[in-house]
């Protein structure tokens, strides 16, 4: 049960009847708004694919951070951001093509989170979480006002390449290709990082060391060294994250703080230290946050009453989920006993 | 020195100054803030602006209140910001909207903001820190998104509340605002500072009870905490529940200074920059707060009215930096200076550093006179 990817049976077959219940109504729900808005609801969904893969990703690296390190890293959704942002500089400034882009910008941003971890949290190891959480607020905060300074405050966007832009056909709808690609990408990232971790003689050290760091070192493993190199690994991602979204959608200076606070949002509900948890809990809020609209208007086409198409709900359905799974799970949807309590 | 050494020593000076002064400190020091601010910061080598005092002493308000909980119990809570504009809402809608007395709205908004505030703690208080952190910052979301979604036309969505969200009783002569009642006429300033000032002896009194030392034990060891006895769920719930009144009573200063509510006073960034106020100024100290306070907003505004650096007097200068593109993003200089606090010394701050740098050099002093 103390791996990170494998502690991950849900009671499924001893689900309660009121458990059991939510779930079927909720499959009805889902199924009646395909049944009055086909076109629509593949797009959301799709939609909710795309931005539960992003979360993924920036979850990833903050999940082994905070399992290896004891360490909430608020600079994590910065990294994002300047993935965004370092794909901006190579494409449109010095005009890279987005392939050589896609393995620039998340490199350079795994050297800059390395940088942040022998400038900042190497020192911070030993402290309490809180501690951790405040250094990297103030570094997040730097990272933001630097962007603005060196890029601008108003929104940015790069020229996808063409293969991307075109439409791919869906039977009921058509979505641009670079959904798609990001979705593609972002799931060969995630099972790279599942290999590296469960099936490497490297991944094996770096669990030992998220299980007792101490005792890791004692039996000779070089624990600074797999930090730093997981610190890399994280910050890739999170770089690749960037570069993805910051193509598909575009970047401003805010969006990294406003990832990292949903992010910490499915790091919690998937379960601290759980790395399978974050992927669970990624796509299901990613998913909740575009078919829950979807789901009240279709309500409200069927039944006529208006009220229950409530604009922008979308944005605090994370915070209802996680506050409901914090209600019923304490620690989340896979969280172990006992991990920073 | 013990206060025993010190009477037997015999001198009136020293008794005087062990005994009586050592309580009074905080309450005259308050006093001082109150008194101070406003001439200090308006003096032209300054900031040369006196409307800011009244912001500073309603933001020190508001990050004292939340030390109360992160000071003093150890609770990190992202979600301080939501009292804070409950009790701005309650204000503007009640006197914009509703038209009922300000009299009869601030209380029932600090009511309000209590009650919400134990509820909420009465749920999450137990979890894990990062857990607490978490929740606090997902009801403070949801109590934005209300006031966003603009529920009956009452909170005004993103715009907020603006017009007509003054009490009939403030009149405003160029830019300043007086409180007039029955013929008499106070400068808004100093209605600020007695509030404040009542306030923070309050809080001062909350921290120095036994309530307030029970909290220190919880924030220094929880589970020795629980096995002396003390029930630690219901201390840290009364300690959020306390923390959000206050921050409540700012809300409703900040709704009159303000001439409304605007969406911001209840955002997670706001609630962010009360936490980083907090712990810039010290959040083990009691007056730490009022530092952070005080030397973020100075910052922001010294560091944004600022064009060319002369060096070493603008009068004089010698040298002189077109600085003002730079200084822009102060945020950054902060950003550094918290990290290189965190860094130090986690919970000591400026404050901290002030303390012991002035202790140290007095000491110095003391021991070269002798």
């Amino acid at each position: 049960m103390t791996t990170m990817f494998s502690s991950l049976r849900l009671d499924t077959d001893r689900l309660s009847p009121s458990g059991a219940a939510v779930w079927g109504v909720i499959a009805l729900l889902l199924l009646l708004s395909f049944a009055v808005q086909p076109g629509l609801f593949v797009d959301q969904f799709i939609g909710g694919l795309v931005y539960g893969v992003s979360l993924i990703l920036i979850a990833l690296g903050l999940s082994i951070i905070l399992g290896l390190l004891g360490i909430v890293n608020f600079a994590h959704g910065a990294l994002f951001m300047l993935g965004a942002y370092f794909t901006y500089q190579l494409m449109s400034v010095w005009g890279v093509s987005f392939w050589v882009a896609l393995v620039v910008a998340p490199t350079l941003v795994g050297l800059f989170g390395v940088l942040i971890e022998r400038l900042v949290l190497q020192w911070l190891y030993d402290e309490t979480p809180i501690t951790g959480l405040l250094a990297t607020f103030g570094v997040a905060m730097m990272i933001q006002e630097a962007t603005r300074a060196t890029w601008g405050g108003t929104p940015l966007s790069v020229q996808t390449p063409t293969v991307l832009t075109m439409g791919a056909d869906l039977v009921v709808t058509t979505v641009a290709r670079i959904r798609l690609f990001s979705v593609a990408v972002a799931v060969v990232a995630i099972l790279g990082v599942y290999l590296l971790i469960e099936r490497t003689d490297f991944g094996l050290s770096v669990r030992a060391g998220v299980l007792d760091r101490e005792m890791a070192g004692f039996l000779g493993i070089d624990m600074p060294k797999r930090f730093v190199a997981m610190f890399f690994l994280g910050s890739f991602i999170a770089g690749l994250g960037g570069v993805l979204r910051g193509t598909a959608v575009g970047m401003d200076p805010m969006m990294g703080q406003q990832f990292i606070i949903i992010t910490f949002v499915v790091v919690v509900v998937g379960g601290i230290g759980s790395l399978f948890g974050s992927v669970v809990s990624g796509i299901l809020i990613g998913e909740a946050v575009y078919l829950t609209p979807l789901i009240l208007t279709s309500l409200a086409k069927v039944s006529g009453v208006e009220a229950l198409a409530i604009p922008g709900i979308g944005g605090l359905v994370p915070y209802l989920v996680m506050i409901v799974v914090l209600m019923v799970r304490p620690r989340g949807l896979f969280g172990q006993e006992g991990f920073l309590e | 020195m013990s206060r025993a050494d010190a009477a037997d020593d015999g001198g009136l000076a020293a008794r005087l100054r062990d005994a009586d002064l050592g309580a009074l400190t905080v309450p005259l020091g308050i006093v001082a803030i109150a008194v101070l601010l406003r001439p200090v910061v308006s003096h032209p080598l300054l900031l040369g602006y006196a409307q800011i005092a009244n912001s500073m002493l309603i933001w020190m308000l508001v990050v004292a209140s939340f030390n109360i909980l992160l000071g003093y119990t150890g609770l990190l809570s992202f979600g301080h910001a939501m009292f804070l504009g409950i009790g701005t809402y309650s204000v503007a809608i009640g006197v914009a909207k509703l038209d009922v007395a300000f009299l009869l709205a601030a209380p029932l908004g600090i009511l309000l903001a209590t009650a919400i505030a134990y509820l909420v703690a009465r749920m999450i208080v137990q979890k894990g820190e990062i857990y607490f952190a978490m929740l606090t910052m997902a009801f403070a979301k949801s109590v934005h998104f209300i006031a966003n979604y603009d529920p009956g036309g009452l909170t005004g969505g993103t715009t907020g509340i603006a017009g007509g969200a003054l009490p009939g009783w403030i009149e405003t002569v160029r830019g300043f605002k007086y409180v007039v009642v029955a013929g008499w006429q106070l400068d808004w300033y100093y209605a600020i500072a007695i509030v404040f000032t009542v306030a923070m002896l309050l809080m001062w009194q909350l921290v120095r009870s036994p309530f307030g030392r029970t909290l220190v034990a919880i924030r220094e060891n929880q589970k020795l905490a629980r096995a002396m006895g003390i029930d630690v769920r219901r201390y840290k719930v009364w300690a959020f529940t306390f923390s959000a009144a206050f921050a409540a009573l700012a809300g409703v200063l900040l709704e009159v200074n303000d001439q409304g509510a605007t969406l911001s006073a209840l955002s997670i960034p706001t609630s962010g920059d009360v936490i980083l106020m907090s712990v810039l100024g010290g959040a083990n100290y009691f007056f730490g707060p009022l530092a952070g306070a005080f030397v973020w907003l100075f910052a922001e505004d010294y560091l944004t009215e600022f064009h060319t650096l002369a060096l070493p007097l603008s009068e004089y200068p010698l040298v002189t930096f077109e600085v003002s593109g730079l200084l822009t993003y102060w945020q950054f200089l902060l950003g550094l200076l918290f990290v290189i606090a965190v860094l130090v010394s986690p919970r000591e701050g400026i404050w901290g550093l002030l303390r012991n740098g002035l202790g140290s050099l007095y000491g110095r002093l003391r021991g070269d006179a002798e």
